[in-house]
């Protein structure tokens, strides 16, 4: 508005108030913006259907791999054999991030092993890539893989390798380990995945 | 003059509204005075609708876990007051009964009761419970006052017979309390939240009061 | 009354942040924003003597845009289809993160639109905005309240309770009532031999997207076309008869800053009012959320008493009122389309009831007790008393259209001043 002809504005007053307005104004909109965003979250149904799965692995055997679902995503549990937990000191000095600082971990699980117990290695099974399943290859010198193939996990999508403790490899398209989800032991036979141990550190 | 207007207009639609107001139908409820924000009545009401409704009725629309939340239960405290332990906390919370079993044997499929207090509201609800009547007492029959012939069996009957009136409203009215939860369980923190924003809004208007009169001062 | 105290911009002047080198500059060289700002806020001259009445059409803008908004974001959670669409609804109150809060403001802003949009149109009755030169901006509003009326209908379905469905049912049987047509064009409408999955569907894409545009662009005309002619006042004075020095009606301010920061008042009150229901009378009494709605519908079993919504009884009462089908589709038609005419039924030249006689005065009187009356009778069963009473009422609702024309063309006028009347 142009120069005021007006002999008695407050002008002072009027910026003050217009000031107060749009202050009152954007709190108020931000309030109201508050649930239309909350609402994209998920729902408690998602939230129950996400719910925590419990693995039993009193079956398992050395060296097996088993899949199950949390959340719509593979979750692996995998016995690992003391020859295979031997692997993973060899292939540090090729992994691009071997202390997972730069991973998803929970912090009970960001050691070398990456695990609560070391020969029980559970992941999810999604590449940190692009999101594609990554396939079980445990034998050392696979014949795809080449001789010096210490034995882990590979991706077919775009070439992603990782070793047995999830970690990538140097060179290849994934950025970072494989995810750990937040598990923990009920008993010495079950292991609950998606829900964090009680008392935080070890389960 | 629009003022005058208004006054003829309602002058002239009074007595309207006596006439037609007048007739009001139906038996006269009585009032639940029921207290949502009494969570131990929530909790006890919760454990009662276990006991006596459970058998056939559903409440589909509610799972064991928001119960858990709302009532300040643990997951587990939830699942073993009211299922037993038979049940997930993320579970919606089912009947116990075989629903077609008791289909053959009433006639009719229990409804769900995750709304019935928003349908028929929870003086209806505790009437309900309270208006029970045995209407062939050697065969023990009962009958409803509030729905005359209903397939529901009076669950309360021990309530009835053995219990003082006292206890006896006490529990229609914990159940009835649990059932206007499980109707709208955001209720009691949707009246919590009101308050603050009618709050905000009132001193928004005072102060966009203040500064439409500074501006029209303009305005001569 | 001293005119050279008004501080306002005069024409063609260009805000400082329109300057050169300014973003709004290089904007404004691209699209007409400067000037359309000024044509229909800056510069838009409006009465100064606009009263409470005048309100309610900033209100219904809002509310509009309430029911937008919320309608968006209930779309991403509901389900159109007649197994899951009362469940979804209950999902979104109870496990969407305040999908209660969304789903309160959608409900109870389909009651509020009407609450504002008949005292919008009330207003334009009393003052007689309807007249010349407003006749198309009266014709464009009624079309807006028809609409709306689809609108509302169409929406009611959606929750899938035993209200949306019998409502539904009774109100496309009223089509059935159409002579030779009617049954066929009842089943197309339906797209099914009783209200289904399908005819949910369709009242879905209706609802959320056809009539929605379609309301949109008729506001936006509604707007122009007001804007075209200018705007009425309380005294039905024409402000642009005198002009000061400078062109500008000296009874008339800029709508910015004055009727923006007026209307911000009432935009606020009316937030807390709306706040009030949301969060303490969420069912409006059994009116805004009726409670047979809360059983999922049931096609083989009919609610003991079936009432529409209640912005929608005035005219299911005059429905029910003549004891003949085909004529009570007709009346209930009538009642609505001679609003249509109410520009040309109306032959005084005075606007405002200010200076008008007394035969409009009872006239209007007669139609606004008989259209409240219906809409409370509307609300309850149909006894043989009560069908009287609407009968009655269904007369008084006409006799404002009927006698108008004749009464309006030798109505006793007050002189109507030169000038507003404004107490500042």
């Amino acid at each position: 508005m142009r120069e005021q002809k007006t002999v008695d504005v407050d002008i002072k007053r009027r910026r003050m108030l217009v000031a107060a307005t749009g202050v009152m104004g954007a709190i108020g909109a931000t309030f109201l913006a508050t649930p239309f965003v909350a609402s994209w979250e998920p729902s408690e149904r998602a939230k129950a259907l996400g719910a925590p799965v419990d693995v039993d692995i009193s079956k398992l055997e050395d060296g097996q791999l088993l899949t199950v679902n949390w959340r719509g995503k593979p979750v692996w549990v995998l016995k690992r054999t003391p020859e295979m937990l031997a692997t993973l000191d060899k292939v540090e000095s090729e992994l691009r991030d071997p202390d997972s600082n730069e991973s998803i971990q929970p912090p009970y699980c960001k050691n070398n092993y990456r695990a609560i117990k070391p020969e029980m290695f559970v992941a999810v099974g999604v590449c940190t890539h692009l999101g594609c399943a990554p396939l079980f290859k445990p034998d050392p010198g696979d014949a795809d893989l080449g001789s010096d193939w210490p034995g882990g996990f590979f991706c077919p999508c775009h070439g992603s390798r990782f070793d047995l403790a999830g970690r990538v490899f140097k060179a290849v398209p994934a950025p970072t380990n494989l995810e750990i989800p937040p598990h923990h032991y009920r008993s010495a036979t079950l292991i609950r995945v998606g829900e964090d141990p009680k008392e935080g550190g070890q389960a | 003059m629009v003022k005058k207007f208004f006054a003829i207009t309602v002058g002239l639609l009074l007595p309207l509204f006596a006439v037609a107001g007048g007739g009001h139908s139906g038996v006269e409820l009585h009032k639940a005075n029921n207290d949502l924000r009494d969570q131990a009545s929530l909790r006890r009401g919760a454990i009662a609708f276990s006991d006596y409704c459970m058998a056939c009725h559903t409440l589909k629309y509610i799972r064991y876990n928001r119960i858990a939340r709302d009532l300040s239960w643990t997951d587990e405290e939830v699942v073993a007051k009211m299922a037993k332990g038979l049940s997930k906390p993320v579970d919606p919370v089912m009947a116990r009964g075989d629903l077609k079993a008791i289909h053959q044997v009433l006639g009719t499929t229990p409804p769900d009761l995750s709304l019935v207090a928003r349908l028929k509201g929870s003086d209806y609800i505790y009437s309900f419970l309270l208006g029970y009547f045995e209407k062939d007492p050697k065969k023990g029959v009962w009958d409803n006052h509030y729905l005359p012939g209903t397939a529901m069996p009076n669950v309360l009957e021990d309530k009835y017979r053995f219990a003082k009136v006292d206890e006896r409203e006490a529990l229609a009215r914990d159940l009835t309390n649990f059932l206007e939860y499980v109707g709208e369980p955001i209720k009691v923190k949707r009246w919590d939240l009101g308050w603050k924003v009618l709050l905000f809004l009132f001193i928004f208007f005072i102060i966009t009061y203040l500064l439409k009169k500074e501006y029209w001062r303009d305005v001569k | 009354m001293s005119d050279v105290n008004k501080p306002m911009p005069e024409r063609g002047d260009t805000p400082d942040f329109a300057k050169p080198g300014s973003l709004l500059h290089w904007l404004d060289k691209r699209l007409p924003l400067v000037e359309t700002w000024n044509e229909h806020v800056g510069q838009y001259y409006a009465p100064k003597n606009f009263n409470f009445w005048y309100f309610f059409g900033s209100l219904a803008l809002l509310v509009l845009v309430n029911q937008f908004v919320t309608g968006i974001w209930l779309t991403m959670s509901y389900k159109p289809s007649a197994a899951e669409a009362f469940n979804s609804i209950e999902y979104i109150m109870r496990d969407v993160d305040w999908g209660w809060l969304i789903r309160y403001m959608h409900s109870t802003g389909a009651s509020a639109f009407f609450i504002v949009v008949y005292l919008h149109m009330f207003r334009g009755l009393l003052y007689g905005s309807y007249k010349q030169p407003r006749e198309l901006v009266w014709i464009i509003g009624m079309l807006i309240f028809l609409v709306l009326m689809g609108e509302a209908f169409m929406g009611y379905l959606l929750p899938w309770g035993q209200m949306s469905y019998w409502g539904a049912q009774v109100i496309i049987s009223l089509f059935g009532a159409i002579p030779f047509v009617g049954p066929d064009l009842a089943v197309w409408i339906r797209g099914d031999y009783v209200i289904s999955d399908a005819t949910l569907n369709r009242f879905f894409a209706l609802h959320v997207i056809a009539l929605p545009l379609v309301l949109l662009i008729l506001v936006f005309l509604h707007i122009v076309a007001l804007h075209r002619v200018g705007s009425n006042n309380p005294d039905g004075v024409d402000i642009k008869k005198v002009k000061g020095p400078d062109g500008t009606p000296l009874d008339g301010i800029p709508f910015h800053p004055y009727y923006s920061v007026k209307d911000s008042v009432g935009a606020v009150a009316f937030a807390f009012l709306f706040a009030l229901v949301i969060f303490y009378f969420p069912e409006g009494g059994g009116f805004f959320l009726e409670p047979p709605n809360f059983e999922p519908a049931n096609p083989l079993k009919t609610p003991e008493h079936i009432a529409p919504v209640w912005y929608f009884t005035p005219f299911y009462a005059i429905l029910r009122a003549i004891p003949d089908k085909f004529l009570g589709v007709m009346a209930m038609g009538g009642a609505i389309g001679v609003l249509f005419l109410l520009p040309w039924l109306d032959r005084c030249p005075v606007r405002s009831i200010r200076y008008r006689g007394l035969s409009f005065k009872i006239l209007l009187t007669v139609f606004t007790v008989s259209f409240i009356a219906l809409g409370y009778l509307g609300t309850q069963p149909a006894t043989p008393t009560l069908t009287r009473l609407a009968q009655l009422f269904t007369l008084g609702y006409f006799s404002f259209f009927i006698l108008l024309p004749f009464t309006s063309a030798r109505e006793k006028c007050k002189p109507v001043p030169t000038r507003v009347t404004y107490h500042g």
